[in-house]
């Protein structure tokens, strides 16, 4: 029996918790550098680039790029087979199935321009390296800046939320009384992190 | 609430004269009376077909049998939720009250609908214990009395489909099965004889339309009018097909 359907779910899950969220945890490990200065972030930033090119590009793109475009596009599949009905059915957990959704449709939209301008565009074609400046000037645009907050808080509440259902999926968390406590850890853990991006986001303001 | 008019009941009834036509509403208008449910009210329609602005109609069109949260056929949507109309008291309903089909399934006409899609998927998971001569029954082995309380409880599912109709994920968008069935193959994997066709029920919910089709949504667990601990035995189907799909994978 092959079973490619249930695979595919799978591989979306585990692509989700390790490779996206590991993703995530490094923007926000390195970006938190922002909040000593200018030297700090660009000296993280340097470290970074200490990682030979091809070694680089080829975590890029095979523990990163792939792993996105897999977990976006089933995605797509997955968030068109819901009805959402949190009109009738107001409980918590139908409005995190309905904020999963939405999140990942504004995060789509967001990681095309974000990865297209930043990563391809400015780093690739023009070769402009990312330093505490050009992203101090990037987000000092208030329209920016709101999107990219809007994007951050969307990515951890998709990620914390993702971690609940995983254990669900996964069959490790099984009764209520464990469901609920991971739950409510996961959405602790994604208001810690909510509070992290905004002070070091904000610190490029100051 | 009903405080305000005890003389009368005022239902808004979303009606379909057959499975192509276009839903309408109309209004209907009845006298109050003491424990009066919904099943009761719609049988007072029936009486006199006329709605509220004196119009003469076909009477409303709605399935029911046992009239004791016991069968599932009166499953309806009440107010927005799915529930079976038997056991929904008037008293303890917000008027005007809504009534409309459960449009997950396939409607026939006015609150009448096809349940059908769920007996095919009970017929998918293998929801029964093969007693066909293949193996010795004589001595029919117990159930293990540690399960049995689950099963128990597992078994009161009556197939009414509220469980179905509050899922996000089932309905004509999408092929997962939903709940009901998906459940339904634990039992019978609980199940002494049952547990003999166990890989068979789970290598089936690992295809399309089976368990990987859950998005969490926990609906159903809410809207159970049987109080089974659906999303419970659901994260159990879910590490037992997890298992399943270790042993495919290394036992070749």
């Amino acid at each position: 029996m092959i079973n490619t359907t249930f695979y595919l779910r799978r591989l979306h899950s585990i692509c989700g918790l390790l490779a996206l969220g590991g993703m995530l945890m490094e923007h926000i490990f390195t970006n938190s550098m922002a909040l000593g200065g200018s030297a700090v972030f660009n000296a993280a930033l340097e470290t970074m680039e200490l990682i030979p090119k091809p070694i680089f590009l080829g975590i890029e793109v095979g523990l990163i790029a792939v792993p996105f475009l897999f977990h976006g596009i089933y995605g797509i599949y997955i968030a068109l087979q819901a009805k959402n009905n949190t009109g009738s059915y107001g409980y918590a957990r139908n409005w995190q199935f309905l904020l999963q959704r939405c999140t990942a449709w504004y995060l789509l939209v967001f990681l095309i321009w974000h990865v297209g301008y930043l990563r391809i565009f400015t780093k690739g074609i023009s070769g402009t390296p990312i330093s505490y400046e050009l992203v101090q000037s990037y987000i000092s645009n208030p329209i920016i800046f709101v999107l990219y907050i809007i994007a951050m808080f969307a990515a951890i509440f998709h990620f914390c939320n993702g971690i609940t259902t995983f254990c669900m999926t996964w069959g490790i968390a099984k009764g209520p009384r464990i469901q609920c406590v991971i739950d409510k850890l996961c959405m602790l853990m994604a208001l810690a992190l909510c509070l992290v991006t905004v002070a070091y986001m904000g610190s490029y303001l100051l | 609430m009903a405080e305000q008019n005890k003389q009368t009941v005022t239902f808004i009834i979303e009606r379909q004269d057959g499975p192509d036509s276009k839903p309408y509403t109309q209004e209907f208008e009845i006298p109050y009376r003491p424990a009066l449910n919904v099943v009761a009210s719609l049988m007072e329609i029936q009486k006199n077909p006329v709605t509220k602005d004196g119009k003469k109609v076909a009477p409303v069109v709605w399935e029911c049998n046992c009239l004791e949260k016991v069968c599932g056929a009166c499953m309806m949507v009440i107010n927005g939720r799915a529930r079976q109309a038997c056991c929904a008291l008037i008293d303890e309903l917000e008027q005007p009250i809504h009534l409309a089909p459960a449009r997950t399934f396939p409607v026939i006409r006015d609150l009448l609908i096809d349940r059908s899609v769920m007996f095919e998927s009970l017929k998918r998971i293998q929801g029964w214990v093969e007693i066909d001569g293949t193996w010795e029954v004589k001595d029919a082995p117990i159930q293990n009395p540690y399960t049995a309380q689950t099963a128990y409880e597992i078994s009161h599912c009556m197939t009414c489909g509220c469980c179905l109709e509050a899922c996000p994920n089932v309905g004509p968008q999408s092929d997962f099965i939903g709940p009901a069935p998906t459940v339904q193959a634990y039992l019978f994997n609980l199940h002494p004889l049952g547990k003999f066709d166990k890989e068979k029920r789970l290598n089936t919910l690992m295809e399309k339309g089976g368990i990987t089709s859950c998005g969490n949504s926990q609906n159903c667990v809410q809207a159970c009018p049987k109080n089974i601990k659906l999303t419970t035995y659901l994260a159990q189907v879910n590490r037992d097909v997890n298992k399943q799909a270790l042993k495919n994978i290394f036992n070749k």
